[in-house]
């Protein structure tokens, strides 16, 4: 039987970090870590300080307080070493439109310190990844949304960096392009690459992650895997009730069932936050209909990090 | 600096690639003193060539003032002139009949009455066509008669003085009859002073470099806005090698322009800027001074669209008041800040280089160009970077 060791270690340590600018802080004492193979979340709505943390861990603004260690290495904007380990995939396209796709990845591979067949090789490996072959002697001003999204990440991957660092990667971009950048992250997570992902779309930071922080405000409101997170809000389901008939009758008598915790009733329906919805469902549709109420549909909402956020925050996710 | 030469060669490569830069950096400029140097007609010629000349006079053979200034007419180098001789009463006839440039009437007795301090008049008889030869014949009559004059004032003066009549003779005629001070040479009116198809080209030069080396620096502000400014500064390259990198693609694109500019425009317009050397410095002086100029502009903006109109202002405002369209002049604190212009000191000294000046001769406006670069860097290290904080 082979044994296979695993040698994890922290690729990226944040301790502290504070950000301000002017009487705002941005960033306020965030602190987490990211080992190898890992991929790291940043969940969180536009503003809420996701894209300054990035800044600061990719050494392009410097930090008010704190530090950012990569490969234990002190990360600041003057700081080269660092930044030969780590690839940044900015949120806004860092492509130059009057270079083919090809002599973009050269460039930036250049500055990277590759050369020769080493630079040749992996920038036609990455154009193969990131399905760009065909297209690699275009102008990159003609490609679709999509294809400079690609790109865009492409470069980040070239020098094979340690810790792969991507900013809101999918924002704007088509479905299809979306799932295929999202399948090229978890390739990379696969073979060893650290990840810190950021996001406000909770769906991939659930698919992606194996740990997320969900922040707000510029500062760290909880941190954990996915099931951790979710048992942070109790583990309650939400059920809704569509239909007609005397609902505040049904509301009232499905208010004394020892599953449901609360009840609303927004007029088109009720909506009611259970423990175990599975389990209760059968009783809930039975007691509003002996109230007078007439179901004509219902839906079981499972807890997932919309419910956290909201747990947390009060507030909802995209807020 | 690791990258330095990358990112140049990668600058470079985009501003061939988008044309922009051949447009602003020599289409326009070329067009512009091509519009301008038609419009401006034959004011900029450098020479002028003078037509052959005739001049009908009269004067006494004998009479040696009179020889002398006929003599003096008849040996200019920039013209050639023909004298016939009438007897005096003939003159004016013979000046309208033959269609002759000038007349001219030496009356009798004319160096006698000089020697001895007496009034004389010599008469000029302007031909019915006139010309600007007439009006340079009439110049040098002049000029000599001024000499012939100062003879009569110093045989006065010694009369005066109580001098016996051969002494004052002999005076006077030392006085009148001593080298003509009245030379004509062939040149420009300054030695430091373009002709005005020369200044046209310097200043569309200058004026155009202004532009050019935006798409230096300035485009650090593109790239701001376009995010690979970002991606940049987390590559391992120093932020220093970024700008550095930045300002070497604008002074190249501004060396190469410069230089092109005006050795097409030296071509097209028939306009010569003297040693390829001094001109070489005068520059690189300029573009150095245009580069700082561009860190400063960087400082103030927050976008790209805002650097350009800024350059454009700049530009505009140092072109004129250096002289990129027409001679601009102050005096007092107006002049010193004229004086001050790279752009002023750029044409200054391909003046001084026309005329034949050496690198030691345009040390002056090479001065100013690098005092001028030299305060850029420094303001634009003191200014607060607005489209950072942006």
């Amino acid at each position: 039987m082979d044994v296979v060791q695993t040698q994890t270690r922290d690729v990226l340590d944040v301790s502290g970090l504070v950000r301000r600018y002017g009487d705002l802080t941005a960033v306020d004492g965030v602190s987490f870590h990211i080992r190898t193979g890992e991929t790291y979340g940043l969940l969180g709505p536009n503003g809420a300080g996701k894209t300054t943390i990035i800044s600061m861990v990719a050494g392009l603004i410097p930090a008010n307080g704190g530090t950012v260690r990569v490969a234990g290495r002190a990360m600041t904007p003057s700081e080269t070493e660092a930044k030969r380990i780590i690839g940044l995939v900015p949120q806004e396209l860092a492509i130059y439109p009057d270079l083919t796709a090809r002599e973009n990845l050269k460039f930036f591979g250049r500055l990277q310190g590759l050369s020769g067949k080493e630079l040749t090789r992996r920038t036609n490996e990455v154009l193969e990844l990131i399905g760009l072959s065909d297209r690699a002697g275009d102008l990159t001003k003609k490609y679709s949304g999509g294809m400079k999204r690609r790109l865009n990440i492409g470069i980040g991957l070239l020098h094979r960096p340690t810790l792969l660092i991507l900013d809101e990667p999918t924002v704007g971009v088509d479905p299809q392009s979306r799932n295929a950048i999202l399948e090229s992250v978890e390739r990379l997570s696969v073979e060893g690459m650290a990840v810190l992902y950021t996001t406000h779309y909770m769906e991939e930071a659930e698919r992606l992650c194996d740990r997320i922080a969900i922040i707000d405000e510029g500062r760290i409101q909880a941190e954990g895997t996915r099931d951790e997170l979710i048992t942070l809000t109790g583990g309650v389901d939400r059920i809704n009730l569509r239909g007609g008939g005397s609902m505040s009758r049904a509301a009232e008598a499905l208010r004394g069932l020892p599953a449901v915790q609360h009840v609303d009733n927004d007029g088109a329906g009720l909506i009611l936050t259970v423990s175990d919805g599975p389990t209760a469902l059968a009783g809930i549709v039975t007691g509003a209909g002996h109230a007078g109420m007439s179901v004509t549909s219902v839906e079981i909402v499972r807890p997932d990090l919309e419910s956290v956020f909201l747990h947390l925050t009060g507030k909802a996710l995209r807020d | 600096m690791p990258g330095l030469w990358t990112m140049v060669a990668n600058d470079l490569r985009q501003r061939i690639r988008d044309k922009s830069v051949f447009i602003f950096s020599l289409i326009v400029p070329l067009a512009l003193m091509g519009v301008l140097s038609l419009v401006f007609g034959g004011l900029g010629e450098d020479t002028v060539d003078l037509q052959p000349a005739t001049i009908v006079a009269s004067a006494d053979d004998a009479d040696q003032l009179g020889a002398a200034l006929l003599g003096a007419v008849d040996s200019l180098q920039i013209m050639d002139v023909t004298i016939k001789r009438v007897p005096a009463a003939d003159v004016r006839n013979e000046t309208q009949a033959s269609g002759a440039d000038l007349g001219i009437i030496i009356p009798e007795g004319f160096s006698n009455a000089v020697l001895s301090g007496q009034a004389a008049s010599v008469q000029l008889i302007e031909g019915d066509n006139a010309s600007l030869e007439t009006g340079v014949l009439i110049s040098v009559v002049q000029g000599v008669v001024d000499q012939f004059a100062t003879g009569t004032v110093t045989a006065a003066a010694g009369g005066l003085s109580g001098l016996s009549h051969q002494d004052l003779a002999a005076l006077a005629q030392q006085a009148a009859a001593g080298p003509v001070l009245l030379t004509l040479t062939e040149g420009q009116a300054a030695a430091e002073q373009l002709s005005l198809r020369g200044t046209l080209v310097a200043g569309q030069a200058g004026l155009f470099l202004m532009f050019t080396v935006g798409f230096g620096v300035l485009g650090l502000l593109a790239e701001r806005e376009q995010g690979t400014l970002a991606r940049l500064r987390s590559m391992p390259v120093t932020g220093g090698a970024v700008i550095t990198a930045k300002a070497c693609t604008g002074f190249i694109l501004g060396f190469v322009a410069t230089t092109v500019l005006l050795t097409a425009g030296s071509q097209l317009f028939g306009v010569s800027f003297g040693s390829p050397l001094v001109v070489a410095a005068l520059i690189l002086s300029v573009v150095t001074a245009a580069t700082s100029l561009t860190f400063v502009v960087a400082r103030l903006v927050r976008t790209a669209e805002q650097a350009n109109v800024a350059q454009s202002i700049l530009a505009m405002v140092l072109g004129i008041a250096g002289g990129a369209f027409f001679p601009v002049q102050g005096t007092g604190f107006a002049a010193t800040l004229l004086d001050l212009n790279p752009i002023g000191a750029f044409i200054r000294g391909l003046g001084i280089s026309a005329g034949g000046g050496t690198l030691g001769d345009v040390t002056g406006p090479v001065a100013v160009m690098l005092a001028f670069a030299a305060a850029g860097l420094v303001l634009s290290r003191l200014l607060p970077d607005r489209g950072a904080q942006a």
